[in-house]
């Protein structure tokens, strides 16, 4: 996918560690570093203990099957996938020999043809070679109609996978498809030989005992608690450097926030320290704490296809009205960094020269009276028998998000509009009501992208969407053959240089169109302690323990 | 007496069918669904969703779906879990200890404090000191639990830094000592309201003991009052505890879920909100019926006991 | 649902005049109606006399403790003044309580009394389905009615009276049972009088004072359930105040801001341990077997 990659990798590195200095994290390259130079070199004694704790339990074991971001955290440990993301978006080689590319023949001019060189002499925690089988197992049960797969983005354009040796296989696509690397790159390989003589793939032994090539073996699980996992001495990569890693579940962020404190948790993972304790967290003794950028964007999304919203000085308006900085500063503590639009601004793909917002109420204000919405005799401003009224939704429960919401709602009652609140339970909130877009607007938190991929069809191409008769995640109902048109463009195209241009034309469109109004891209606060090695954060990976197998102590 | 219990039994079959069938239609009725959850991911689509419901037997009417759990539910098969495909009575199984650790110790500090409290309430009726326990015992049924829980964990581990404010015990240590510290605050807070309930109705069943014919002839043999308060009183006025004991399971069940989300005490409770936020259905209705049955055995235990043990009355 | 009619049976007014004496001279009922009334009295009134509006945000003035200017019970985490939220929270919570009792105490009522009055399979059934209603642990039946429905008041309310009206039914039932075959029911058969007219009009009065009871014990009862839901994130949604989604976010900010916890929480106690008194005193009142105080 990449044709050229040194040309990209340098202002790429740059641009990701000044931003990572801007959030105040700088230093934090240093750990990344450790281990990836030294493929295939010796494995150090791994020693000493470590709990890693998660404020959501991880419960599903096979990881083709539906699961959520905290059942990755186990995945990195106990699997590998062929290659994965470094925290500048550039692919490293995890079970694969090599990652391929069009420069090294790895993927054909046209995008069609994929070769692919595994690792040699690489086992399965159970003492099984991992083989091309494996790989191919994985990838085809991914699309068997009877298996309860995860996606079928992507493996739906793969056909003819052959293995053509132990160490290699081929495919072919039935479509140039560029983000399929990255799809690839969250696709955890499982043994085939766990599933001989398996009738019902869903339902299996390995779904509770997980075998994997990762760098740690599942040892045992105690429900509602914790998991242990131990090293795996035979691991094909450096690493692990712990003796046990345990997996510990703590439902409550503040009980979870007072472990690490008395230091009963080592790292402080999924969820993590919440900003009202940012300020207490960086005078604690022994303790590293940082805030670190993620891909998942903040937004008020409208619903495009509500007549209060097919006017965009109506979505402009709310956007200047939209008093951002009180939300990030105060409610927010300052964690998170405003944005213009989807795309993280670690991303090679970020485009930094979107419009500035600005807050202003007499702006806002200014554009409705232009525009012709006046305010009735109740304060509301209206035109054509259409009210500025619309209900906003999140999920119930979620405090800073339900704060925002009720300071947003007295700031556009100041323009004429009226917000009313109507959250859900999360059950709720995201199943038809967010999937069929049976919203007025709903703030919501979402990561368009596949790991480093700036592909977000799935999100933005009109015909992705469930209301307009399409199938995907435009649950915002956006329409726009332009962005239609630049989305097939990019999917296509594999040169990174030709793809930028592109995804910063549609992030340009999109800001102008603004059928989600962007607040902040999320930052977190990580903590661990200090005398844990490791822990780094990687705006391309979901989860926290992308490379728990260098994570060390002492 | 066989033909008391078998239809004790039988009624409470009912009792767990009509259960089972409110269960159902709420969850299953209800908008939203075990898939929600993945509605966020990135690459989900609304096909994929549709097809993982196909594949899970979602998308069959619901009186389908409910005859066919109840056909598996008879043959003792109650289901897989649609978070880690375990089955529901084993994943039931592995949370039972710590509910039944809570909540036995809460019974176990409730029916010795609250008995004590409500016999000396009874035998110093109208003292000041029954009327200070009466005051405390409507005051501690008034009190939320789980706001009496936040305000314990504010003084007793953010302020005196004395015991941990959640989990039932460190990983890595797992010690008695270690158990019991995680143990004592769930345990007292949990124990409050029962403590109250215990030593009003232990006061009033003293006092109907001390009214009757027996304990009048006791004394007027010239028993001390010691070996009276012993002997007769306190077994006697024990005994109606006993039914109180099997209705108040429950309210018990009902106190272990608010007191372990407040202290993330990895119990039945905790596993009830966890698996009501992702729509597992088939381990909410697994709890469901597990505590209908666990109170029904409960009140049946109750019954027998107290006809076992009081010749005065007669099942039939 | 039943009117107090003019052929009231002599033997219940002399009942009720002196219940009420009974009631007045109960000390801890008369503390309970202190109680219940000054609360009532400040959530209806108190927001006049405060400054503040219980919905105005100011993000300057977030996290001030009680006794800041004019916040006597200091503000929550937009800035809103806390004691403006508590007393609209309290017309909330004491409205879901009242409704509460309403529901439930006349479900309970007509379920009781046709159980109590015809017997037999009737009540069986009725008495079955009441003891399977029972049987869940109600907290356990709450949250899963709630995490599903549209949460608001009227919904809660519902929802809670769901949980709440079996105790009644199986009072009214004892109590109709017992009354069944007294002469003035025997009486009223012999006068030709309808089911319906002796059910509403002849036995359901004569069981007032136990139905007063329960009922009363219902409005503490319900407090505290729409407390227990609002607190785990299933209740009454905000912006919408209640005393218990006031304490929904409490828990996050125990350490450095303890008056969100403590303010709610001791207005929850407050009312529900009036209700509890008063409820108490009224048995004592209506029991004149009670041995108590």
């Amino acid at each position: 996918m990449t044709k050229d990659k040194k040309h990209k990798q340098q202002p790429n590195r740059r641009q990701a560690l000044m931003m990572m200095g801007a959030a105040g994290t700088a230093g934090l390259m240093g750990p990344m570093a450790i281990g990836r130079d030294r493929a295939f070199a010796a494995n150090a004694d791994a020693s000493g203990q470590l709990v890693l704790a998660f404020s959501q339990e991880p419960t599903v074991f096979n990881p083709l099957m539906p699961h959520i971001e905290v059942d990755e955290g186990l995945y990195y440990a106990v699997f590998d996938p062929l290659f994965d993301f470094d925290p500048s978006g550039e692919f490293f080689p995890i079970l694969a020999a090599e990652v391929p590319t069009v420069a090294n023949g790895g993927i054909s001019e046209d995008g069609l043809s994929w070769s692919l060189k595994l690792k040699d002499g690489v086992t399965w925690h159970d003492g099984t070679p991992f083989t091309a089988e494996d790989v191919k197992f994985s990838l085809e049960l991914t699309m068997d109609p009877d298996f309860r797969s995860f996606r079928s983005t992507g493996y739906k354009l793969m056909r003819n996978i052959t293995v053509v040796s132990d160490t290699e296989l081929t495919w072919e696509m039935s479509a140039p498809f560029a983000p399929m690397a990255a799809i690839l790159a969250s696709t955890y390989i499982i043994p085939k030989h766990a599933f001989d003589g398996v009738a019902d793939k869903n339902n299996t032994p390995f779904n509770n005992a997980p075998i994997g090539t990762g760098p740690f073996k599942f040892k045992t699980r105690m429900a509602g608690d914790h998991i242990e996992l131990e090293a795996n001495a035979d691991y094909h990569m450096d690493g692990p450097f712990l003796k046990t890693l345990i997996i510990k579940y703590v439902p409550d962020l503040n009980v979870m926030y007072t472990q690490f404190k008395s230091g009963d948790i080592d790292v402080i993972g999924l969820q993590y320290i919440t900003p009202d304790h940012l300020a207490e967290a960086e005078t604690l003794k022994g303790k590293v704490v940082t805030v670190a950028g993620t891909a998942t964007f903040e937004s008020l999304g409208l619903n495009m296809t509500r007549p209060q919203f097919q006017d965009r000085a109506v979505r402009q308006a709310l956007y200047a009205a939209l008093d951002k900085s009180s939300i990030i500063e105060a409610l927010y503590y300052g964690v998170p960094s405003p944005t213009e639009t989807y795309m993280p601004r670690q991303s090679y793909y970020y485009n930094p020269d979107l419009p500035k917002h600005e807050f202003s109420i007499d702006k806002a204000n200014a554009i409705l009276d232009e525009a012709g919405w006046m305010r009735g005799p109740d304060g509301i401003r209206e035109k054509n028998g259409v009210k500025l009224v619309f209900s906003n939704s999140t999920t119930a429960g979620n405090h800073l998000r339900e704060q925002a919401q009720q300071f947003m709602q007295q700031t556009f009652s100041q323009i004429g509009v009226k917000m009313e609140i109507k959250n859900l339970p999360p059950a709720v909130m995201w199943g038809d009501y967010w999937m069929n877009s049976e919203f007025d607007s709903v703030v919501v938190g979402l990561n368009a992208l596949a790991g480093a991929d700036p592909d977000t069809s799935n999100y933005f191409m009109s015909t992705m969407s469930p209301a307009l008769g399409g199938s995907g995640q435009n649950t915002f109902a956006y329409q726009n053959p332009k962005v239609d048109e630049l989305l097939v463009k990019g999917a296509a195209t594999f040169v990174p240089e030709q793809r930028k241009a592109i995804y910063e034309e549609i992030q340009m469109i999109i800001r102008e169109d603004l059928p989600f109004l962007p607040m902040f891209q999320y930052a977190v606060i990580k903590g661990w302690k200090d005398d844990v090695t490791g822990p780094a954060p990687n705006v391309n990976n979901r989860i926290d323990t992308w490379n728990v197998r260098d994570w060390k102590r002492g | 007496m066989l033909r008391y219990i078998l239809s004790r039994l039988g009624q409470s079959l009912v009792l767990l069918l009509i259960v089972s069938f409110i269960g159902f239609a709420v969850l299953t009725l209800a908008p939203g669904g075990p898939l929600s959850q993945f509605a966020l991911s990135p690459g989900m689509t609304q096909e994929q969703i549709e097809k993982i419901a196909a594949q899970m037997g979602l998308d069959r009417p619901v009186a389908v779906q409910y005859f066919d759990w109840l056909r598996h539910l008879v043959v003792g098969d109650w289901g897989t879990s649609y978070r880690d495909g375990q089955s529901v009575l084993h994943v039931i199984g592995s949370h039972l200890f710590a509910t039944l650790l809570l909540m036995g110790s809460a019974t176990v500090i409730s029916v010795s404090l609250g008995s004590t409290i409500g016999i000396f309430s009874a035998l110093r009726r109208r003292s000041g000191f029954d009327y200070t326990m009466t005051v405390l015992a409507m005051i501690a049924l008034s009190i939320p639990t789980f706001w009496f829980g936040l305000i314990a964990i504010y003084v007793f581990s953010l302020n005196l830094g004395w015991l941990p404010a959640g989990n039932m015990y460190t990983v890595g240590d797992g010690s008695v000592l270690d158990y019991l510290r995680h143990l004592i605050m769930p345990a007292a807070v949990l124990a409050l309201v029962d403590v109250a309930i215990w030593s009003r109705y232990m006061r009033t069943s003293t006092l109907n003991v001390i009214n009757q014919d027996f304990v009048r002839t006791a004394r007027a043999k010239g028993l001390t009052r010691r070996r009276v308060v012993l002997k007769h009183i306190v077994g006697n006025s024990l005994v109606p505890m006993i039914t109180l004991a099997g209705l108040q399971l429950p309210m018990v069940l009902g106190g272990a879920l608010v007191t372990e989300t407040v202290f993330t005490w990895p119990g039945m409770g905790r596993l009830f909100l966890d698996s009501l936020g992702y729509s597992d259905y088939p381990v909410v209705m697994g709890l469901l019926m597990a505590s209908a049955i666990l109170v029904l055995i409960g009140n049946l235990a109750a019954d027998l006991i107290v006809a076992l043990i009081d010749p005065r009355i007669r099942l039939d | 649902m039943t009117s107090v009619t003019t052929n009231t049976p002599a033997r219940r007014r002399f009942l009720k005049s002196r219940a009420l004496r009974r009631f007045v001279s109960h000390p801890l009922a008369l503390i309970g109606l202190l109680m219940v009334l000054v609360l009532t009295i400040a959530c209806f009134l108190g927001p006049y006399f405060l400054p503040y509006d219980e919905l105005f945000i100011d993000l300057r003035a977030r996290f001030a403790p009680p006794g800041t200017g004019a916040h006597i019970f200091g503000t929550d985490p937009l800035g809103r003044d806390i004691a403006a939220r508590l007393f609209h929270a309290g017309q909330i919570s004491m409205a879901v309580g009242f409704a509460v009792m309403i529901i439930a105490t006349a479900i309970g009522s007509v379920v009781g009394v046709i159980s109590g009055y015809y017997g037999g399979k009737v009540s069986a059934v009725l008495m079955r389905i009441v003891d399977a209603f029972l049987s869940f642990p109600s907290v356990f039946l709450l949250l899963a009615l709630a995490a599903f429905l549209q949460p608001g008041p009227v919904m809660i309310a519902l929802i809670i009276s769901a949980t709440s009206w079996m105790e009644v039914a199986r009072i009214v039932e004892a109590e109709v049972k017992s009354l069944r075959n007294q002469d003035f029911v025997q009486a009223a058969h012999m006068l030709g009088l309808s089911n319906r007219w002796i059910m509403f009009r002849e036995l359901l009065p004569n069981a007032i004072g136990p139905i007063i009871v329960a009922a009363t014990l219902t409005v503490a009862r319900a407090i505290l359930l729409e407390a227990y839901i609002s607190f785990l994130g299933y209740g009454i949604q905000p912006p919408l105040p209640s005393w218990g989604n006031m304490l929904n976010g409490a828990q996050q900010y125990l350490a450095s801001a303890p008056w969100l916890a403590i303010v709610p929480g001791v207005a929850i106690t407050i009312a529900v341990t009036g209700f509890n008194f008063i409820g108490d005193g009224l048995r004592d009142a209506f029991d004149s077997r009670t041995q108590g105080h």
